[in-house]
């Protein structure tokens, strides 16, 4: 238990509202790169997923095509 | 707090969405209260500083999502402030300090016949350190901010007949345990 609570003069040293404006543009900012970052982290999957899918739709149909046999018949 | 005061503050507030720079008059006007609020649940002015800081940035960086819901702005500062600390708290895995002063437990307690002795103070010292700390954080938010019942629910993320009962609860326990007059009835 404490006999006073602090005063106004005593909380003084602690107000600095400059400071916390600093941190919250900082924070803002900071939030806002994480934001683009995450944005371009999303598309970069979307077309790698793409690409993958594609390649992989092309595998497919070229193991689908029949393989052609040619043969010469001799009348010999 | 007048309605004109809540209607100023809201004003105040709703500009400070659009400029930072407005919110600066909020900040003088709550600092003192926030910074005691977070002084009396750490007992550490350098760390009360921090998460004043703290509170008052993490208001700044929310603001847009704040709605008035009839309370003072304040209320919503303490609910931060009281975030802020339970976050130190759970992180530093220390053990939740409540430092009050004398001269609030003398406002509290009004004895009914013997003079205020250090005797009496030690006994309410040990008698809160046995309370539970739902009950010391109703009875800090209702006798010591002096914030009505509705504005503790909203603090504490409790019901109203919830904060009600706790400090009520609290105060028979004051009155059985030291057959004192408590000033405040609630």
């Amino acid at each position: 238990m404490r006999r006073q609570r602090l005063t106004a003069r005593g909380t003084e040293r602690f107000r600095n509202y400059d400071a916390v404006l600093r941190q919250h543009e900082q924070e803002k900012r900071m939030k806002k790169i994480v934001r683009v970052f995450t944005f371009f982290v999303l598309i970069a999957g979307i077309i790698v997923l793409y690409v993958m899918v594609n390649r992989w739709e092309k595998k497919v149909k070229s193991k689908d095509v029949p393989k052609k046999e040619v043969r010469i018949k001799s009348n010999r | 707090m007048s309605e004109a005061e809540i209607r100023k503050e809201q004003e105040v507030i709703e500009r400070s969405k659009k400029e930072p720079q407005a919110f600066g008059e909020i900040y003088e006007h709550y600092f003192d209260r926030i910074f005691n609020y977070i002084y009396r649940q750490t007992d550490d002015e350098e760390l009360a500083g921090d998460l004043c800081s703290q509170t008052f940035v993490n208001a700044l960086n929310h603001l847009h999502k704040y709605e008035f819901r009839g309370f003072p702005f304040s209320a919503w500062l303490y609910k931060i402030a009281g975030n802020e600390v339970n976050k130190h708290y759970r992180k530093s895995k220390g053990k939740k300090v409540f430092s009050i002063e004398e001269l609030k437990v003398k406002e509290l307690v009004e004895q009914a016949s013997d003079g205020w002795d250090e005797e009496m103070v030690n006994k309410v010292i040990n008698y809160m350190n046995e309370l539970p700390t739902d009950m010391i954080q109703v009875l800090e938010l209702r006798f010591f901010e002096d914030k009505d019942f509705k504005e503790i629910a909203f603090i504490l993320d409790i019901t109203e007949s919830g904060a009600k009962m706790r400090t009520y609860r609290a105060l028979d326990k004051l009155r059985t345990h030291f057959h004192i007059k408590v000033k405040y009835n609630g």
